[in-house]
Formats: C-alpha cells, sequence, structure tokens
C-alpha cells in the first residue's frame, strides 16, 4: 500500500490506471467469493431463530458492520495520533479513508438496526444504548469528515482534523459509557445476540458474515486510501501549475 | 399501515431481512463503484511515477 | 503556562465586559430560550416542572455556542492569532485562558438562566450542594471541549454552523450527565447524581490535556 516503492504494477511503464493493483484485485475476487459464500449460509442454509425468527439473519451483516465502524474509529485515531506526531501525510490519509469507510458501515449498522428493530420490537427506533451510541458515532464521524472535507489548504484541513480524530476514539469511548449507563437505570441493552442460541450453523453464518464484511472493509479502505492520495497529488499539481504560471507571467512584464 | 401489518404477518420478517441485506449488499457495491470510478478519473490527473501501487 | 493563561483570560474578559455583546445578545438570547420552551411545551400541565433540568442544560448549550463563536471571532479578526503566535505565549497557556473566559463566562449565564427557571418555571431548588458542584464541572468540561473545538473551527468560513456540528455531539455525555445530576438534586436523592459529576470530570480531564496538547500544531499552522 506504500505508494513510494516503485512496484511493477502493469508491464507497461505508465503505472497503473486506476486505484487497483494485482494485490487488491486478488482481495476483490476473494472478498466476492467471501460475500456468496455469506449469502448462501446466512440467507439459504442456515435456520431461523426460535425467538427471532428469520430477523436473526440480519444479524449476520448487522454485527459485523458495527464491529467494522468501530474499528475504523479506531483506525482514523491512530492515523490521526501518528500524524501529529510525525507529520506523516501516509497515516493522515489513511486517517481519512477510514473515517469515510467507517462512515459508510455506521450508516449500514444504523439502518440494519431499525430493519431488525421493527418486526422483533415492533418499531424501528427504540432508545437503546447501543442504537443510541451508534447513532452519536455516525455524528462524531460526520464532524471529522466535514472538517476533513474543508475547501481549505491540506496543513490546515488535514491539522484540524486530526485534532477532531484524535479524540475519536475518546469520545466514542464516553459517549458509549454514558448513554449505556442512562439506559441500564431503565432497561438492559436490548439488541443482543442474547436472546438467539447462537451455534451451529448459525454461529458459522455470524463468522462468514464477520469474515466478508472485514475484507470488503479492507478493500475499500486500500482503495479510498488511493483515491485520496491521488486528489491530494492532483491539488498539489494544480497549486504547481499556478504557481509556474505565476511565474511566467512575472517573467514576461 | 394496515396493508403493511396484513403484509408483515403473511410475508413473516421476510421483507426486513431482504430490506437489510439489500442495503448493506447494495451500499457496499455502489460505494465501490463510486470509489473505483472516482479512482480512474483521477489518475488520468496525475503523473506516472505518482501513482505506483505495491 | 499558568500565568500566560491569566493574561489571556483577564484580557478576553476585558473585551467581553467592553464590548457588551454577551450582556446585550448572549443573555437576552437565553432569556429567550426559556421563554420559547415555555410556550413550546404547556406550562399548565407540569410537563415545564418536570423536563425544567433538560431545558436548562440545551439553554445553556445554546446559549453558551454563542458566547464560544464569539470567543475566536475575536481573535480572527485583525490578525490576531497572529499576535498572539508571535507574543510567546505558550500554546497550553492560550488554551486554558480561552478555556478560562469562556468558563466565567458560562458561569455567569448559568447562575443568570437558574433565577429565570427558579422564577419562570416555579422551580423549587433543593440539593443545593450537588447542583453547585454539578454546575462547576460541566461547565469546565463544556468550556474545555468549546474551546478546544473553537479553535479547530476558528478562522474557516463556516465556522458558525461547524463549532455546533462538532461540538454538540461530543457534549452529549455532559448534557445526559448534568440533566440526570440535575434531576437526582431536585428530586431530593443526590446520591444518584454524583456518580454523574464523577463521568464530566473524567470528560473535563481528557479535554484538558488534549488542549494543551492540541493547541501547539493548530497554532503553528499558516
Amino acid at each position: 500500500m506504500t505508494t513510494e516503492t516503485v512496484g511493477s504494477v502493469q508491464a507497461s511503464d505508465n503505472g497503473p490506471t486506476s486505484t487497483g493493483s494485482r494485490s487488491t484485485m486478488i482481495l476483490g475476487i476473494v472478498t466476492i467469493v467471501a460475500l456468496g459464500v455469506l449469502i448462501l449460509f446466512g440467507l439459504i442454509l442456515s435456520p431461523a431463530d426460535e425467538n427471532q425468527g428469520e430477523a436473526v439473519r440480519i444479524m449476520y451483516v448487522h454485527v459485523p458492520s458495527a464491529t467494522l465502524s468501530y474499528v475504523g474509529c479506531f483506525l482514523t485515531t491512530i492515523g490521526s495520533v501518528v500524524y501529529l506526531w510525525r507529520k506523516s501525510r501516509w497515516w493522515e490519509i489513511l486517517a481519512y479513508a477510514s473515517a469515510e469507510v467507517a462512515a459508510l458501515f455506521t450508516a449500514f449498522t444504523l439502518i440494519t438496526g431499525m430493519l431488525w428493530g421493527r418486526p422483533t420490537w415492533g418499531v424501528f427506533w427504540i432508545w437503546d444504548a447501543r442504537l443510541t451510541s451508534e447513532a452519536m458515532l455516525m455524528l462524531l464521524l460526520l464532524g471529522y469528515l466535514a472538517v476533513r472535507g474543508l475547501a481549505a489548504d491540506y496543513e490546515v484541513r488535514a491539522k484540524r482534523a486530526a485534532i477532531v480524530g484524535l479524540l475519536l476514539v475518546p469520545n466514542v469511548l464516553i459517549v458509549r459509557e454514558s448513554v449505556q449507563w442512562w439506559r441500564t437505570l431503565h432497561q438492559k441493552p436490548t439488541l443482543s445476540l442474547a436472546g438467539a442460541h447462537i451455534e451451529g450453523l448459525m454461529l458459522f453464518s455470524l463468522f462468514t458474515g464477520f469474515i466478508a464484511i472485514t475484507l470488503v472493509f479492507i478493500w475499500m479502505v486500500i482503495h479510498r486510501f488511493r483515491v485520496a492520495w491521488l486528489e491530494e497529488q492532483v491539488d498539489l499539481e494544480g497549486l504547481d501549475e499556478a504557481i509556474a504560471e505565476r511565474r511566467a507571467e512575472g517573467a514576461l512584464s | 399501515m394496515s396493508t403493511a401489518v396484513i403484509l408483515a404477518e403473511a410475508t413473516g420478517t421476510w421483507p426486513y431481512v431482504a430490506a437489510a441485506w439489500a442495503v448493506v449488499f447494495g451500499g457496499m457495491g455502489a460505494y465501490a463503484l463510486v470509489t473505483v470510478v472516482r479512482g480512474r478519473r483521477l489518475s488520468k490527473k496525475v503523473a506516472p511515477e505518482k501513482r505506483r501501487w505495491s | 503556562m499558568l500565568s500566560d493563561a491569566w493574561l489571556i483570560a483577564r484580557k478576553d474578559l476585558k473585551l467581553e465586559i467592553r464590548s457588551r455583546v454577551a450582556l446585550n445578545q448572549v443573555i437576552p438570547f437565553a432569556i429567550l430560550v426559556l421563554v420559547l420552551f415555555a410556550f413550546a411545551l404547556d406550562p399548565d400541565r407540569g410537563l415545564l416542572q418536570k423536563a425544567t433540568p433538560g431545558l436548562y442544560w440545551i439553554a445553556v448549550l445554546f446559549s453558551g455556542l454563542l458566547a464560544m463563536q464569539r470567543s475566536f471571532s475575536v481573535e480572527a479578526a485583525d490578525g490576531v492569532t497572529d499576535a498572539l503566535r508571535l507574543s510567546g505565549l505558550t500554546p497550553g497557556g492560550i488554551y486554558l485562558g480561552k478555556t478560562l473566559s469562556v468558563a466565567v463566562q458560562l458561569l455567569v449565564l448559568e447562575v443568570l438562566l437558574g433565577a429565570g427557571v427558579a422564577l419562570l418555571y416555579g422551580t423549587v431548588i433543593t440539593g443545593w450542594l450537588l447542583l453547585f458542584t454539578t454546575i462547576v464541572v460541566a461547565t469546565a468540561a463544556i468550556s474545555t471541549a468549546g474551546t478546544l473545538f473553537g479553535v479547530v473551527a476558528a478562522g474557516l468560513r463556516v465556522r458558525e454552523t461547524l463549532l455546533p456540528l462538532l461540538l454538540l455531539p461530543v457534549l452529549a455525555p455532559v448534557l445526559i450527565g448534568s440533566t440526570r445530576a440535575f434531576e437526582a438534586a431536585l428530586s431530593g436523592t443526590p446520591s444518584e447524581g454524583w456518580p454523574w459529576v464523577g463521568l464530566m470530570s473524567a470528560f473535563a480531564v481528557v479535554y484538558v490535556v488534549a488542549g494543551i496538547f492540541g493547541f501547539g500544531p493548530l497554532m503553528e499552522e499558516s
């Protein structure tokens, strides 16, 4: 994934014409196969749960999405810390890429959580501790992405976003803790697998979900990283061109 | 509302399962597609020596 | 660092007292929010009384946001940020000073809003010790986080919209904690409120540390 090392991705000398490389191609194929296996086990082979019925199948995509949304946040904070410490652009772009992918998975978690809640609780949303903290996580990520996407110089954007990113995990922890505490005064966390007897094929389906969706996550972060890298290059080149034009103007007058 | 309830009783929870999986798979596909297309478009603007992935 | 902080806080507060924006605009806004809540929730049905702790802290957050916006719009004008950087004050000191001045303004606001709630909503105030501690700790939490995110949003064209987006989700635990603590105090069961005070203290400590270290990189940018 390092862009400094010159690897011959294609036979020609022109470099890759996309964000793909041989390794991500292989990763992509493995991911698609894993998703196929997930559909096979999650939707067809695994049985319905005796308490939750067919709704338990939502869990096979919901639980991995939720886990990866937290993994993404963690990567963002690590990337931000290393950027502030070492001024490493590589880590900063990693932080950005994983924040965006984490936001996507947080959205999946929220939507699938609500779609699970409707048949199980009868309503789309209840102020369950986990759902609520996931919603807050979404808002925190949107804040980070808003700062990172500012129309400003790279330095300004990156540094300010890194401060927000640095505080992402502490914030998520404090928010989770407080929401859990607040809600458990009234009730136990409801959205869990505790009601379902997870064993046999169901356990295997959940396991497949974790593998498949983790592969998707890795593939997305790599590609999003490369897109962000290219964006910065385009920005820099645009700046260089503008400076060169100015210099040329100066030379003429 | 009432038709939705009748529909839900008739079909069980399958519509919700289908919707959830459709959102996740559709979302992943759409995001992957957008990312790849953006990458291809941007690649044209960047000098070859600056886009080497290993 | 502490003397730097004192210097900055005194400068900001002096500026605030002279400009009278807080007095003439922020405080009236806070009272307006209290009145608007009464319009929205029928005061005769006891809803207002039941929701008083939450409404009080929402009013503090919203009017506090205005005060925080000001704290940095003052700096952004006329290249004061550059002057601050050149002054040789430590970034940590500048951060603490700004936090202190925001905290003092918030405290004034909170006392006034408290009086407003007691008068307008007819809230019977009990549990003074817990109320007082909650106000102090919550103020510390709001001003430490507000100052840090204030400088993240400072000097940008979108800062008026960016600061609430960044700050309000982050302050959610403080809102939950301060509201529960107030409810506990007002319902005469203060022992339920103290754990929340602990949570908010931890929050404030995290932000003081992050602010002192994070202000350096933020100040040195162009």
